[in-house]
């Protein structure tokens, strides 16, 4: 159930309704006379202390809207406002008024055990409930049947609607069960210091102010009723004891509004929690700022396991839950991700902390595993790339072997059969040169498309070879500096084809006069640089050559940098790393 | 009759090779489609010389240059012509580095005129070397800035990429159509621009044009 702050709205109104009702109900509903406590001023002020149990209510209809708490504050307003009805004129009011009138202690005291989530976790808090509300009600009713509140001037029946029959010496007995509640009060607050006890350092907080704060009210109260040495007859004293009395009362919403505000401040250890998981976490780390936001430092994180064969930890060993342990499920979809093994503690005060704080887990292990899930398509795409690649340099290998051993090698010896033809036939002559004059054209090229696809000389003496060859080939001076010693192919290949797609450029377009190749092999890249003096200006998105060379190069996880001012001519750099694309 | 071994693993152009060489008065001796084939056969047959592709099994890169060097180690006075597919003037350089004598190397376009294939290994046989015009091209003609070379004639140039060749002042002379005292004039020329020691015998000649040529 979520909180909405209509419905706070309705609830903070019907607390002050009722809080209203207990203070000034008297003046509505009768004309008078007034027990001489109950004066406009006095119900100002007590009415403005009441409004003190405004933000508790709030607070714990906003931490729990589902929960019995806030229910619970609002049935002690209305339980304190019972006694108004002794102000009707009529015997059921007077009734209504006795019968109802002790019942808004036995809702504090359920409230303290019940505090914070509202349940009575354990069956002796149960027990002591049960049976406070069991004198507090049935019983005393039971008392009801026999007292005739007039007794001993005389029978006035009238102003008891349970009276059945008078028996005084019956009413006396049933009516000393009421002595009990001393005993009732003194194990409750020995039980709210109990469960202070055993709480977890994060609930702690929440229930020290209630576990410390209601004995101090029940201190003060038995104080004053001990305190023999008062002069009852002095009207300032008498004054100054009833104050005191008071104090309780006004100490109490604050005992509740400290522990509830310990809550939320605790909830506010989500936010901090999410934004820590929000930096990232390194591996591992997640169990241990769970158990920081959870105060458990016994948290134990386990994962489902991927084959689904049950839970492992961290380090992927089989993981078992073990006894007297409570599990928090975290689940997507209906699928388990994760279990946080914590202490039982931690759902008996603060189920909702727990679940949020497993919330904010379950969206770090979902980004986490999501973010896996892109990193190994990512590495599968690479990989797929740098096969591509592979392959199409396999291939240019296979063609240029095809072309070598078979086109080329049949043409040569065509041309050379053709030449010794010569001379023998003197009609065919020119007919046999002009043949021979295309076949060597023919040769010639086939042996250029051949060289393109694949140079030996690069597979055989390597890149700075490779690259001196390409130097010669271009019509611009070129220099080549630094010998990058032999390398994995498809880096020797990918450094070639960038280099020979460089210098083609500069010389088709660039205007330069001179050309320089640098080789260095550092750090575990192989960096290769083509330097011109020409016009600049190149733009690597419209060249497809650049573009193609450029996913080649990244094929194998290097960098391509295209530099080109317009009149500072243009550099060319390749940075292609040793050991494969890094992940 | 100068005798010659043959390898290449192209079998079609080794034998029409073969042919070739038969019809321009050669005796082929012995072919082989692998190094190590062809290793035995220049044992068994010591021939005059062996003509060897550079690429054959079992990588298909340059076993040819390997069993050149083999050879010549073995019978420095054996001619060698290395033939390949693609112009690469480092194998070239690597090639005739050592001793150029009787040693050529030819691109294997070149071999479809059977009179200039005949030329290479009459001029390798006589222990002459043999650089293929398009290798010395390649080499004479890479762009440089500020070099000696900018300073030599067209006609100078021209003697430059024959010496380069291989060739003698009399196969230079022979081949311009000049004066063998004129091919002389240039070639003292040459030397002294590009500050060479002048008047080696012919391959050492070779040696130095290329070892000036070649790229550092």
């Amino acid at each position: 159930m979520k909180p909405s702050a209509r419905n706070l709205a309705v609830v903070l109104a019907v607390s002050v309704a009722l809080n209203a009702w207990a203070q000034f109900g008297p003046f509505v509903i009768s004309p008078g006379p007034y027990h001489w406590s109950v004066t406009i001023p006095n119900s100002a002020f007590n009415f403005t202390f009441g409004l003190l149990w405004l933000p508790v209510v709030a607070l714990a209809y906003w931490r729990d809207p589902g929960g019995w708490l806030w229910k619970l504050f609002l049935l002690k307003d209305a339980a304190e406002g019972t006694w108004v009805f002794g102000y009707f004129d009529s015997p059921i009011g007077w009734t209504i008024a006795d019968v109802f009138g002790p019942l808004s202690s036995a809702i504090l005291l359920h409230l303290a055990l019940a505090f914070p989530s509202g349940r009575l976790e354990d069956s002796f808090d149960r027990w002591l409930v049960r049976l406070v509300y069991l004198i507090v009600l049935p019983i005393q009713l039971l008392g009801f049947l026999f007292l005739d509140p007039c007794a001993p001037e005389g029978s006035c029946g009238a102003n008891n609607v349970l009276l059945l029959v008078r028996n005084d010496q019956l009413f006396f007995l049933i009516s000393r069960v009421g002595l009990l509640s001393p005993i009732f009060a003194i194990l409750a607050v020995a039980e709210v210091i109990r469960h202070w006890r055993v709480a977890t350092p994060a609930a702690r907080r929440i229930v020290a102010p209630v576990a410390f704060g209601m004995p101090l009210v029940f201190l003060v109260l038995g104080a004053w009723w001990l305190a023999p040495a008062i002069d009852r007859d002095d009207i300032r004293v008498f004054m100054l004891q009833n104050k005191a009395f008071d104090l309780p009362i006004y100490l109490t919403p604050m005992v509740f509004l400290v522990g509830l505000m310990q809550a939320r401040l605790a909830r506010g250890a989500i936010a901090d929690l999410a934004t820590e998981l929000g930096r990232g976490i390194p591996l591992g780390g997640l169990r241990d700022a769970l158990a920081r936001t959870l105060r458990d430092p016994t948290l134990q994180l386990a994962y489902a396991a991927p084959d689904g064969s049950g839970l492992v930890d961290p380090d992927g060993r089989p993981f078992e839950i073990p006894a007297m342990r409570s599990e928090t499920r975290l689940e997507r979809d209906g699928q388990l991700l994760a279990v946080l093994v914590h202490d039982p503690a931690l759902l008996r005060e603060d189920r909702g902390f727990v679940d949020a704080v497993g919330s904010v887990a379950r969206m770090a292990l979902e980004n986490e595993r999501l973010s896996a899930q892109v990193r190994a398509q990512l590495d599968e795409v690479r990989a797929s790339r740098q096969r591509i690649v592979e392959a199409g340099d396999a291939e240019r290998r296979r063609v240029e072997r095809d072309l070598h051993d078979g086109a080329q090698q049949r043409l040569v010896a065509l041309a050379m059969r053709l030449d010794a033809a010569r001379g023998t036939t003197t009609e065919a002559q020119a007919l046999i040169d002009q043949a021979t004059a295309e076949l060597g054209v023919a040769i010639s090229e086939v042996r250029q498309l051949a060289r393109g696809l694949h140079p030996t000389i690069l597979t055989e003496a390597g890149l700075r070879a490779a690259i001196e060859a390409l130097a010669e080939r271009t019509p611009i001076p070129v220099e080549v500096d630094g010998d990058a010693g032999r390398h994995p192919a498809n880096v020797e290949a990918t450094a070639y084809f960038v280099v020979a797609e460089a210098l083609t450029n500069v010389a088709r377009y660039a205007g330069a006069s001179h050309a320089a190749v640098s080789l260095r092999a550092a750090d575990g890249q192989l960096v290769v640089e083509v330097r011109d003096d020409g016009r600049g200006g190149a733009d690597p998105a419209r060249g497809s050559g650049l573009r193609g060379l450029a996913d080649r190069v990244a094929a194998i996880g290097g960098t391509l940098e295209v530099s080109s001012p317009a009149g500072s001519g243009t550099t060319v750099r390749a940075s292609l790393p040793l050991e494969g694309p890094v992940a | 009759m100068t005798r010659i071994v043959l390898a290449d693993d192209a079998v079609l152009l080794r034998e029409a090779l073969a042919a070739g060489l038969r019809a321009g008065g050669f005796d082929v001796v012995g072919q082989a489609g692998d190094v190590e084939g062809l290793l035995r056969l220049v044992n068994t047959e010591t021939p005059d010389v062996v003509i060897v592709d550079v690429r054959m099994p079992p990588t298909h890169t340059t076993e040819g240059l390997e069993a050149a060097r083999t050879i010549r180690a073995q019978h420095p006075k054996m001619a060698i012509l290395v033939l390949s597919q693609y112009v690469e003037t480092r194998y070239a350089v690597e090639l005739i580095r050592d001793d150029p004598a009787g040693i050529g190397y030819l691109l294997k376009d070149r071999v479809t005129r059977l009179d200039d294939l005949a030329d290479a290994v009459r001029r390798v046989a006589g222990g002459g070397s043999v650089i293929d015009p398009e290798v010395v091209a390649r080499l004479l003609g890479r762009p440089r800035r500020h070099s000696p070379l900018d300073e030599l004639t067209p006609r100078e140039r021209e003697i430059l990429g024959l010496m380069a060749e291989g060739r003698s002042n009399q196969g230079i002379a022979d081949r311009l159509v000049l004066e063998l005292k004129t091919v002389e004039g240039h070639v003292r020329q040459i030397f002294s621009k590009l500050a060479l020691e002048p008047g080696p015998d012919d391959h050492r000649r070779v040696l130095a044009v290329l070892h000036y040529l070649k790229p550092e």
